[in-house]
Protein backbone atom coordinates (compact mmCIF):
# COMPACT_ATOMS: atom_id res chain seq x y z
CA UNK A 1 0.00 0.00 0.00
CA UNK A 2 1.08 3.56 -0.66
CA UNK A 3 0.59 6.70 1.41
CA UNK A 4 -0.93 9.82 -0.11
CA UNK A 5 2.51 11.46 -0.08
CA UNK A 6 4.01 8.62 -2.14
CA UNK A 7 1.19 8.71 -4.68
CA UNK A 8 1.38 12.49 -4.95
CA UNK A 9 5.10 12.31 -5.60
CA UNK A 10 4.79 9.51 -8.14
CA UNK A 11 2.26 11.42 -10.25
CA UNK A 12 3.49 14.95 -9.63
CA UNK A 13 0.23 16.00 -8.01
CA UNK A 14 -0.37 17.82 -4.75
CA UNK A 15 -1.83 16.05 -1.73
CA UNK A 16 -4.80 18.39 -1.84
CA UNK A 17 -5.58 17.28 -5.41
CA UNK A 18 -5.65 13.65 -4.29
CA UNK A 19 -7.87 14.54 -1.34
CA UNK A 20 -10.15 16.39 -3.79
CA UNK A 21 -10.27 13.33 -6.08
CA UNK A 22 -11.24 11.29 -3.03
CA UNK A 23 -13.93 13.76 -1.97
CA UNK A 24 -15.59 13.88 -5.38
CA UNK A 25 -15.35 10.11 -5.60
CA UNK A 26 -13.22 9.67 -8.71
CA UNK A 27 -10.32 8.05 -6.86
CA UNK A 28 -11.03 6.79 -3.37
CA UNK A 29 -8.15 4.94 -1.72
CA UNK A 30 -9.14 1.41 -0.84
CA UNK A 31 -7.57 1.39 2.60
CA UNK A 32 -6.93 3.38 5.73
CA UNK A 33 -4.07 3.03 8.19
CA UNK A 34 -4.64 2.50 11.93
CA UNK A 35 -4.34 6.24 12.39
CA UNK A 36 -6.88 6.71 9.57
CA UNK A 37 -4.41 7.87 6.89
CA UNK A 38 -5.35 7.18 3.28
CA UNK A 39 -3.68 4.10 1.79
CA UNK A 40 -3.65 3.41 -1.96
CA UNK A 41 -3.44 -0.14 -3.37
CA UNK A 42 -1.71 -1.25 -6.56
CA UNK A 43 -5.12 -1.28 -8.17
CA UNK A 44 -5.76 2.32 -7.08
CA UNK A 45 -2.47 3.28 -8.70
CA UNK A 46 -3.45 1.55 -11.94
CA UNK A 47 -6.68 3.53 -11.91
CA UNK A 48 -4.70 6.69 -11.22
CA UNK A 49 -2.44 5.94 -14.20
CA UNK A 50 -5.43 5.61 -16.51
CA UNK A 51 -6.92 8.79 -15.10
CA UNK A 52 -3.75 10.73 -15.80
CA UNK A 53 -3.74 9.37 -19.34
CA UNK A 54 -7.32 10.51 -19.93
CA UNK A 55 -6.56 13.91 -18.42
CA UNK A 56 -3.60 14.37 -20.73
CA UNK A 57 -5.94 13.62 -23.66
CA UNK A 58 -7.96 16.64 -22.51
CA UNK A 59 -10.93 14.68 -21.16
CA UNK A 60 -12.85 16.46 -18.45
CA UNK A 61 -12.69 15.38 -14.84
CA UNK A 62 -16.46 14.83 -14.93
CA UNK A 63 -16.21 12.28 -17.69
CA UNK A 64 -13.45 10.28 -16.04
CA UNK A 65 -15.38 8.12 -13.55
CA UNK A 66 -17.52 6.67 -16.32
CA UNK A 67 -14.49 6.25 -18.57
CA UNK A 68 -12.60 4.32 -15.90
CA UNK A 69 -15.29 1.67 -15.89
CA UNK A 70 -15.47 1.49 -19.65
CA UNK A 71 -13.58 -0.90 -21.85
CA UNK A 72 -13.51 -1.94 -25.48
CA UNK A 73 -16.10 -0.35 -27.75
CA UNK A 74 -17.55 1.89 -25.04
CA UNK A 75 -14.16 3.36 -24.32
CA UNK A 76 -13.35 3.71 -28.02
CA UNK A 77 -16.52 5.63 -28.73
CA UNK A 78 -15.81 8.06 -25.86
CA UNK A 79 -12.29 8.59 -27.16
CA UNK A 80 -13.54 9.06 -30.72
CA UNK A 81 -15.94 11.64 -29.41
CA UNK A 82 -13.05 13.51 -27.81
CA UNK A 83 -11.04 13.18 -31.01
CA UNK A 84 -13.80 14.74 -33.07
CA UNK A 85 -14.11 17.63 -30.63
CA UNK A 86 -10.32 18.18 -30.91
CA UNK A 87 -10.70 18.21 -34.70
CA UNK A 88 -13.44 20.82 -34.39
CA UNK A 89 -11.21 22.96 -32.20
CA UNK A 90 -8.38 22.69 -34.73
CA UNK A 91 -10.75 23.65 -37.53
CA UNK A 92 -11.86 26.64 -35.47
CA UNK A 93 -8.26 27.71 -34.94
CA UNK A 94 -7.51 27.28 -38.65
CA UNK A 95 -10.39 29.59 -39.48
CA UNK A 96 -9.09 32.16 -37.02
CA UNK A 97 -5.64 31.83 -38.57
CA UNK A 98 -7.10 32.40 -42.02
CA UNK A 99 -8.99 35.51 -40.91
CA UNK A 100 -5.83 36.96 -39.37
CA UNK A 101 -3.77 36.22 -42.48
CA UNK A 102 -6.42 37.91 -44.63
CA UNK A 103 -6.44 40.97 -42.41
CA UNK A 104 -2.65 41.20 -42.48
CA UNK A 105 -2.55 40.75 -46.24
CA UNK A 106 -5.11 43.50 -46.77
CA UNK A 107 -3.25 45.78 -44.39
CA UNK A 108 -0.05 45.42 -46.36
CA UNK A 109 -1.89 45.87 -49.66
CA UNK A 110 -3.43 49.06 -48.33
CA UNK A 111 -0.09 50.45 -47.32
CA UNK A 112 1.22 49.53 -50.74
CA UNK A 113 4.45 48.58 -49.09
CA UNK A 114 6.70 45.99 -50.57
CA UNK A 115 6.97 43.15 -48.13
CA UNK A 116 9.54 41.24 -50.10
CA UNK A 117 12.11 39.83 -47.72
CA UNK A 118 15.60 38.56 -48.30
CA UNK A 119 14.29 34.98 -48.06
CA UNK A 120 11.58 35.63 -50.66
CA UNK A 121 14.12 37.11 -52.96
CA UNK A 122 16.71 34.37 -52.59
CA UNK A 123 14.10 31.66 -53.14
CA UNK A 124 12.94 33.40 -56.35
CA UNK A 125 16.42 33.77 -57.72
CA UNK A 126 17.09 30.12 -56.91
CA UNK A 127 13.89 29.14 -58.72
CA UNK A 128 15.11 31.04 -61.76
CA UNK A 129 18.17 28.83 -61.70
CA UNK A 130 20.72 31.12 -60.06
CA UNK A 131 23.21 29.35 -57.83
CA UNK A 132 25.38 30.97 -55.13
CA UNK A 133 27.88 32.20 -57.71
CA UNK A 134 25.11 33.59 -59.88
CA UNK A 135 23.71 35.56 -56.96
CA UNK A 136 27.16 36.84 -56.10
CA UNK A 137 27.57 38.00 -59.70
CA UNK A 138 24.24 39.70 -59.55
CA UNK A 139 25.34 41.78 -56.54
CA UNK A 140 28.63 42.59 -58.26
CA UNK A 141 26.82 43.81 -61.39
CA UNK A 142 24.22 45.66 -59.35
CA UNK A 143 26.97 47.44 -57.41
CA UNK A 144 28.84 48.27 -60.60
CA UNK A 145 25.91 49.58 -62.63
CA UNK A 146 23.71 51.18 -59.96
CA UNK A 147 25.43 51.40 -56.56
CA UNK A 148 22.79 53.65 -54.97
CA UNK A 149 19.92 51.56 -56.21
CA UNK A 150 21.76 48.53 -54.87
CA UNK A 151 21.77 50.18 -51.44
CA UNK A 152 18.06 51.08 -51.75
CA UNK A 153 17.21 47.60 -52.85
CA UNK A 154 19.03 45.92 -49.96
CA UNK A 155 17.33 48.28 -47.51
CA UNK A 156 13.94 47.59 -49.05
CA UNK A 157 14.17 43.85 -48.41
CA UNK A 158 14.97 44.49 -44.78
CA UNK A 159 18.65 43.63 -44.59
CA UNK A 160 20.52 45.05 -41.59
CA UNK A 161 22.87 48.00 -42.07
CA UNK A 162 26.00 46.02 -41.21
CA UNK A 163 25.14 43.23 -43.61
CA UNK A 164 24.47 45.75 -46.39
CA UNK A 165 27.91 47.26 -45.87
CA UNK A 166 29.48 43.84 -46.02
CA UNK A 167 27.55 42.79 -49.14
CA UNK A 168 28.50 46.00 -50.96
CA UNK A 169 32.11 45.62 -49.84
CA UNK A 170 32.58 42.17 -51.28
CA UNK A 171 30.62 43.18 -54.38
CA UNK A 172 33.26 45.83 -55.04
CA UNK A 173 36.22 43.61 -54.20
CA UNK A 174 35.07 40.84 -56.51
CA UNK A 175 34.66 43.33 -59.31
CA UNK A 176 38.33 44.25 -59.12
CA UNK A 177 39.46 40.66 -59.47
CA UNK B 1 15.61 56.52 -51.06
CA UNK B 2 18.35 57.90 -53.28
CA UNK B 3 17.82 59.85 -56.48
CA UNK B 4 19.16 57.03 -58.54
CA UNK B 5 16.28 55.51 -60.42
CA UNK B 6 15.89 51.81 -60.92
CA UNK B 7 13.78 50.99 -63.91
CA UNK B 8 12.82 48.05 -66.03
CA UNK B 9 15.61 48.53 -68.56
CA UNK B 10 18.31 48.62 -65.90
CA UNK B 11 16.84 45.64 -64.15
CA UNK B 12 16.68 43.56 -67.32
CA UNK B 13 20.22 44.58 -68.18
CA UNK B 14 21.33 43.46 -64.75
CA UNK B 15 19.71 40.08 -65.13
CA UNK B 16 21.08 39.67 -68.64
CA UNK B 17 24.55 40.56 -67.41
CA UNK B 18 24.57 37.62 -65.04
CA UNK B 19 23.44 35.24 -67.74
CA UNK B 20 19.68 35.06 -67.37
CA UNK B 21 18.07 34.69 -70.76
CA UNK B 22 14.49 35.62 -71.76
CA UNK B 23 13.13 32.18 -71.00
CA UNK B 24 14.64 32.20 -67.51
CA UNK B 25 13.27 35.67 -66.83
CA UNK B 26 9.82 34.54 -67.88
CA UNK B 27 10.14 31.58 -65.54
CA UNK B 28 11.20 33.96 -62.82
CA UNK B 29 8.08 36.10 -63.24
CA UNK B 30 6.01 32.97 -63.29
CA UNK B 31 7.48 31.81 -59.95
CA UNK B 32 7.16 35.28 -58.50
CA UNK B 33 3.49 35.42 -59.47
CA UNK B 34 2.76 31.92 -58.21
CA UNK B 35 4.45 32.32 -54.86
CA UNK B 36 4.04 35.98 -53.98
CA UNK B 37 1.43 37.70 -56.18
CA UNK B 38 1.17 40.88 -54.05
CA UNK B 39 4.90 41.31 -53.87
CA UNK B 40 5.17 40.74 -57.60
CA UNK B 41 2.75 43.62 -58.20
CA UNK B 42 4.68 45.89 -55.82
CA UNK B 43 7.96 44.97 -57.41
CA UNK B 44 6.71 45.79 -60.92
CA UNK B 45 5.32 49.09 -59.62
CA UNK B 46 8.69 49.82 -58.06
CA UNK B 47 10.24 49.46 -61.52
CA UNK B 48 7.72 52.10 -62.66
CA UNK B 49 6.15 49.81 -65.20
CA UNK B 50 2.74 51.10 -66.41
CA UNK B 51 -0.32 49.36 -64.96
CA UNK B 52 -1.39 47.89 -68.31
CA UNK B 53 1.97 46.28 -68.84
CA UNK B 54 1.99 44.99 -65.26
CA UNK B 55 -1.32 43.23 -65.89
CA UNK B 56 0.13 41.68 -69.01
CA UNK B 57 3.26 40.44 -67.28
CA UNK B 58 1.29 39.01 -64.39
CA UNK B 59 -1.17 37.24 -66.67
CA UNK B 60 1.52 35.33 -68.50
Amino acid sequence: MFTIGQVAKKYGLSRSTLIYYDNIGILTPSGRSESNYRLYSDNDLKKMGRMMLFRSAGLSLDSIPSLLDKQGDDLNSSLEHRLSSINNEIQGLRNQQKVILNILENESAVKGSRVITKETWVSLLKAAGLDEDGMKNWHVEFEKTSPEAHQDFLESIGIEKDEIISIREWSKIDDQN
Amino acid sequence: MSNEVMNKEKWVLLFREIGLDDATMRKWHHEFEARYPNEHQSFLEWLKIPEAEISMIRAQ
